[in-house]
């Protein structure tokens, strides 16, 4: 087992999170290492979104999250965006009557106040260059776009955060199986360029040919298999 | 034909007065789904207060104006730490933004008792800004000067926040608050802060309008109800979150408005106003923005 170490991206430690009295994710502990790319697995409605949206802050939740090495003040989203870890979230989330590119422009709010560098920063451009297909739709507003533009929209908007860690949450729910695949590819790259990747999925298969392990969450309890910390 | 002109020039001028408010209305709501039933109240304790400095307590104008302006802002503040933080971020959403409907509402309530405290329950204005007689525009039309003011003020108010939303990052990020919540929680907006300032910025927007209108229609202590409600009705028709067609139907009420008065009948022009709004939403709904209202 990888304990929370300098090699250490996101380390969570005995962390619960509850909605009311329905307990979602129960105690867990588990580590993912500096550009390490893991998948995390189980059916629907075990808790997988839960861990994700407890590990940004936008779930309460109890127990320690580290964010290379330093531990994340609880429901302080700002503070995690800042510190490298952005979230794809599940179903998208983006601003439909705004255009694609103040989609993704927006993402770059963690780290700047200015549209101009904004629109002028390496993050915006990489994120942009990852998806040739949306430069031209780019002035479309969001909620016109397909299913597969709105996913790559919600990545590229995750990328613009200039994130040291992605985690993406069911990035292929809904969309074809071809649009699925470039949307892998895109993922399988942004890994290869050195951003530490998680990804959940209910159907491992995919995920896990990009992924080098899995953490898996059954009815809330999280499992991460013994595997080191990297491969 | 020149009685005409001129009823659509003082309909234009009370109508861009409503336009500020329903833009104001539009704006808070699209960043906090709430609806803010005070926005009139500011206004009203802009002009009494103004009023009630500079005549009362012999301040120079504009001295009473600053201070007042600064009265406005820091009670917005403190309103919003206080009582909105209390009544919707502890809650869930949902609960928050209906607890938090009637909260403003309260305020409203609260703001009158006071003013009528303060200001007594005469008719009072802020002195003119712009003292004189009408100006005439040429052809028999005339328009009184605290109207070229208002006109102004709405103009340069409206167009500077229409850049701001248009060329600036925060400008989109409340855009993006109003669009999707969650979505903006998740690029690190802090959708709580905007709320505060957007909730502050009205109420100056209003207290600095109800200053250079005062002089025109003069207030009293209740008058701030009145404005809320119409500019809430104009931002109704414009679906509450759309600040451009809130300002067009705030324009359009008002220039209504002072035809009905000035055609049909002076006392009964507001009932016919009504009525005809009424029946233009019962007929056409959807055109009119409320499906967005509740859909949303």
């Amino acid at each position: 087992m990888s304990g929370p170490g300098p090699g250490t991206a996101l380390g969570v430690t005995g962390m619960s999170v509850s909605y009311g009295n329905l307990v979602a994710v129960h105690d867990a502990t588990f580590s993912i290492g500096a550009g390490e790319s893991v998948a995390i697995v189980g059916p629907n409605g075990n808790g997988k979104s839960s861990l994700l949206m407890g590990i940004v802050g936008l779930a309460r939740r109890r127990g320690e999250v580290t964010i290379f090495g330093s531990p994340a003040p609880a429901g302080d989203v700002m503070w995690t965006a800042r510190r490298g870890l952005t979230l794809v979230p599940e179903r998208r989330q983006l601003y439909p009557n705004l255009s694609a590119a103040d989609n993704v422009v927006l993402g770059c709010y963690s780290w700047t106040r200015s549209a101009r560098k904004a629109r002028r920063s390496d993050a915006y451009g990489r994120a942009l260059d990852l998806f040739p297909d949306l430069r031209s739709h780019l002035r479309q507003a969001a909620g016109t776009l397909s299913g597969g533009q709105q996913q790559m929209v919600a990545i590229a908007r995750g990328l613009a955060a200039d994130p040291k860690i992605l985690a993406v949450d069911e990035p292929c729910l809904g969309l074809a199986e071809a649009v699925s695949k470039r949307v892998y590819e895109a993922l399988a790259r942004v890994h290869e360029a050195g951003t530490t990747l998680i990804v959940v999925e209910e159907a491992p298969k995919r995920a896990l040919l990009i992924c080098d392990r899995r953490v898996e969450v059954r009815n809330g309890v999280v499992r991460a298999p013994a595997g080191g910390a990297r491969p | 034909m020149m009685k005409f002109g001129n009823l659509v020039v003082a309909g234009i001028v009370t109508g861009s007065i409503y336009a500020v408010f329903a833009v104001c209305v539009a704006v808070w709501y699209r960043v906090s789904n709430i609806l803010n039933l005070a926005v009139g109240d500011f206004a009203m304790t802009g002009a009494l207060g103004v009023d009630y400095l500079s005549r009362v307590e012999n301040w120079p104008l504009p001295l009473s104006i600053l201070a007042t302006l600064a009265a406005v802002a820091a009670f917005g503040y403190c309103y919003d730490r206080v009582v909105l933080s209390l009544a919707q971020d502890r809650l869930r959403r949902h609960e928050g933004i209906v607890v938090t409907f009637f909260f403003t509402f309260a305020l409203s309530f609260f703001i009158e008792g006071i003013a009528q405290i303060l200001f007594g329950t005469n008719v009072h204005a802020a002195p003119a800004l712009w003292p004189g007689n009408s100006l005439n525009l040429g052809g028999g039309l005339n328009i009184v000067r605290a109207g070229i003011l208002v006109l102004a003020c709405a103009v340069i108010s409206g167009g500077m926040f229409a850049l701001y939303i248009r060329y600036t990052l925060s400008g989109k990020a409340i855009e993006a608050s109003g669009e999707n919540y969650l979505g903006a929680r998740i690029v690190g907006i802090d959708t709580r802060r905007y709320r505060r300032s957007i909730f502050v910025i009205t109420a100056l927007l209003a207290a600095i309008f109800g200053i250079v209108e005062s002089p025109i229609t003069g207030y009293t202590y209740i008058s701030g109800a009145v404005i809320s409600l119409t500019g809430f009705i104009a931002a109704a028709y414009g679906g509450f979150r759309h600040p451009a067609r809130a300002l067009v139907a705030g324009l359009a009420i008002g220039v209504l408005e002072a035809l009905l008065g000035g055609y049909v009948s002076a006392e009964y022009g507001d009932t016919v106003m009504y009525a005809i709004l009424a029946a233009l939403v019962l007929a056409r709904p959807r055109a009119m923005g409320f499906e967005s209202a509740v859909s949303n």
